[in-house]
């Protein structure tokens, strides 16, 4: 049996436990190409034109992987953490793919509960039947595939820069090439070094959280906010990028907590959809990076006389 | 305590009612208008949504009037209303205003001492006993399902109506003379007594109005001023319309949502499309679609603002919903630089669509 999984949204983060997963299944495990210019488009053209980029380069993959594979799987993440959600668009993320494209093969849809061990395995144990496997053979490929994901670090940290930024925002934000058109080789080009989220430990970044009047309800809200408040009062970065994409509902939220917390550190906002050009966005980096140099090491030597 | 709260329908009504009824201080906010959101969009943040950058506008008007303390409902589902209390507090905050929020919870979410701490803010500045705070909560609950049927009537009957026109006046009567009660009792009785005129306004059986459901995210969908006053402009072309989403609808999911019985039938009618609640009201947006199918509408349109989360996945469902029941359902979206002719153009050419499908109009194919 083929099982497909596209390799948009969270799959940057989750990729070993969901290959793992199905490939000791048994399975032979298709996952769609690195996005480009094809599934791009694919996806624009058969996705509702509301919706944020990186789902729309979801709808992308999957309409890629329609004629490879027997089974696609379409991760409904609910909560990774308890009582919190990433966003409506992914509870409903199968809706949409379904009702969108046609022609697609059968497809795992359960609801993803990552809250517990136990609550992740129930969706486990359902995928794994669907496949026709038992329950034994479910429990080793999902120790074995847990195991995968524990050793599987992501993140960067670069060293050995003079101007080092934070890089805010969604994971697949960051980690997509195609859909931030590079943009870690472009800041790194620039002589600026890059740390992720990654890096900061989650009693930081819930510790941060806990200041905000409302418990945030969406993980990225307490990831991007704590890690952004917490780096830069810790000193550990010259600035912060924030790499959004236009019409996301939580960013909408996000950035201005950051600005909130944040009133006098420099923040810049890239904005991305499938209409941004490349140049505004390399300009609007150069000109955050000459603004950070002056900042850090020319402020003092501008005469007051002007 | 001079209290305020944001607009939203005939909402306001009630909490005057309550307000009243409690004896506590309070400013409705003017009506929404331009410029409510044209000094709300000036100071929101960019990409939030429309109703957001409304209420912003109520309550710079109604500290204009003397507000102290915004009275707020919040969420903590997964859809950006749960977030606004604490924008807008941080909002309101560095444009220089000195704004108390008491903002209402889930207890789920908050705790049930905390909602009572939240409540008994509200509660200790009024003057009169427990029985009669209870008895005012009772009046202003009563007063707000009743205005909600006599709008729904009302939107129903224009299709019918024999005197054109006379279910719309009515109804802004209604709402205009509630406004002028200063006590409850009073305002109930008003707004039985022209519910019972507008049940007695002559109709033509004999008539086949078309009918519209209006479905989509619950601001839109109630505040006549996001959405261009579609149900006047509705009841102005005899097409008979139901909401399924009004305030009364919200407190009494609200109140049994713990217990897990909240509008089963809209969850039945879903589970085909939507088994899930992802958030907003996108679940009752299809559940809605499907019933007013089920009960014969000829078409539905979704109103949301640009950017709602959950309505774009609903947006996505509903044209299988479409065509699987040949049942026309149109999106509309709107934020603050929507324009009213573009809407109604799109208006009249779905209500076109929907008569001609009635008598088929293909001659000759």
């Amino acid at each position: 049996m083929k099982v497909g999984i596209p390799k948009g949204l969270l799959y940057c983060k989750y990729h070993p436990f969901l290959v793992t997963f199905f490939g000791e299944l048994g399975a032979e495990v298709i996952v769609s190409e690195d996005t480009n210019k094809n599934i791009f488009d694919a996806g624009i053209k058969y996705c509702v034109d509301d919706a944020c980029l990186p789902v729309k380069i979801f709808h992308g993959h999957v309409n890629f992987l329609k004629d490879k594979c027997d089974l696609v799987v379409i991760p409904r993440i609910m909560q990774l953490w308890k009582n919190e959600y990433i966003c409506p668009k992914f509870c409903g993320l199968p809706e949409m793919v379904l009702n969108n494209l046609n022609g697609l093969p059968p497809a795992i849809t359960d609801p993803i509960y990552a809250t517990s061990w136990k609550n992740l395995y129930s969706w486990a144990q359902k995928s794994g039947n669907l496949l026709g496997k038992n329950n034994r053979q479910i429990k080793v490929a999902f120790n074995k595939a847990i195991e995968a994901q524990k050793n599987h670090k992501t993140g960067i940290d670069d060293e050995g820069y003079e101007i080092k930024i934070a890089l805010t925002g969604h994971p697949y934000n960051i980690y997509d090439k195609f859909l931030n058109m590079n943009l870690v080789k472009k800041i790194n080009n620039l002589g600026m070094g890059i740390r992720t989220a990654e890096f900061t430990q989650e009693d930081i970044l819930a510790r941060e959280a806990d200041n905000l009047y409302k418990r945030p309800f969406w993980t990225f809200v307490r990831e991007n906010y704590g890690f952004a408040l917490n780096s830069a009062k810790e000193k550990k970065v010259d600035g912060i990028i924030y790499v959004s994409s236009f019409n996301c509902g939580t960013d909408s939220v996000i950035i201005e907590l950051i600005k909130n917390g944040l009133p006098d550190f420099p923040f810049l906002i890239l904005k991305i959809d499938e209409h941004t050009g490349e140049a505004g966005i390399n300009t609007r980096i150069e000109a955050f990076r000459d603004m950070l140099e002056r900042r850090l090491f020319n402020e003092s030597h501008i005469s007051t006389l002007g | 305590m001079k209290a305020t709260f944001p607009h939203l329908g005939n909402v306001y009504l009630g909490v005057k009612a309550l307000f009243d009824g409690l004896g506590i201080d309070y400013v409705i906010p003017p009506q929404n208008s331009d410029h409510a959101l044209n000094i709300g969009t000036r100071h929101s943040p960019d990409e939030i949504c429309l109703p957001f950058k409304i209420m912003i506008g109520n309550y710079m008007q109604a500290v204009e009037e003397g507000a102290d303390t915004v009275i707020l409902t919040g969420s903590c589902g997964p859809c950006r209303f749960g977030e606004y209390c604490e924008l807008q507090m941080n909002l309101m905050k560095s444009l220089g205003y000195d704004l108390k929020f008491i903002v209402l919870d889930m207890p789920k979410d908050i705790g049930i001492k905390e909602l009572f701490n939240r409540l008994s803010i509200i509660g200790s500045s009024s003057k009169k006993s427990r029985l009669q705070k209870l008895r005012a909560v009772k009046t202003a609950v009563q007063i707000m399902h009743l205005l909600d049927e006599t709008e729904a009537l009302a939107h129903y009957l224009a299709g019918y109506e024999r005197n054109k026109g006379q279910c719309k006046s009515l109804l802004h009567r209604c709402r205009r003379e509630a406004m002028k009660c200063s006590d409850p009792q009073e305002m109930l009785s008003l707004i039985k007594e022209y519910k019972k005129r507008i049940e007695y306004v002559p109709v033509d059986i004999n008539k086949d109005p078309v009918k519209i459901a209006i479905i989509g995210e619950i601001y839109t969908v109630i505040e006549p001023y996001s959405n261009f006053c579609i149900e006047d402009k509705l009841m102005d072309y005899g097409v008979s319309t139901k909401r399924g989403m009004t305030p009364s609808w919200w407190l009494k999911n609200m109140a049994l949502s713990p217990l897990k019985i909240n509008s089963l039938d809209i969850k039945k009618a879903s589970r085909k499309y939507l088994s899930l609640e992802i958030g907003g009201h996108a679940r009752e947006c299809i559940g809605e679609a499907i019933l007013s199918w089920k009960e014969g509408f000829d078409g539905a349109i979704q109103i949301y603002p640009l950017g709602c989360m959950p309505e774009i996945v609903s947006k996505s469902i509903l044209p299988a919903i479409s065509r699987d029941y040949d049942f026309p359902i149109m999106s509309l979206v709107v934020d603050d630089m929507t324009g009213e002719a573009g809407f109604i153009t799109r208006l009249e050419a779905f209500i076109d669509l929907l008569e001609r499908r009635r008598d088929n109009v293909l001659f000759g194919s």
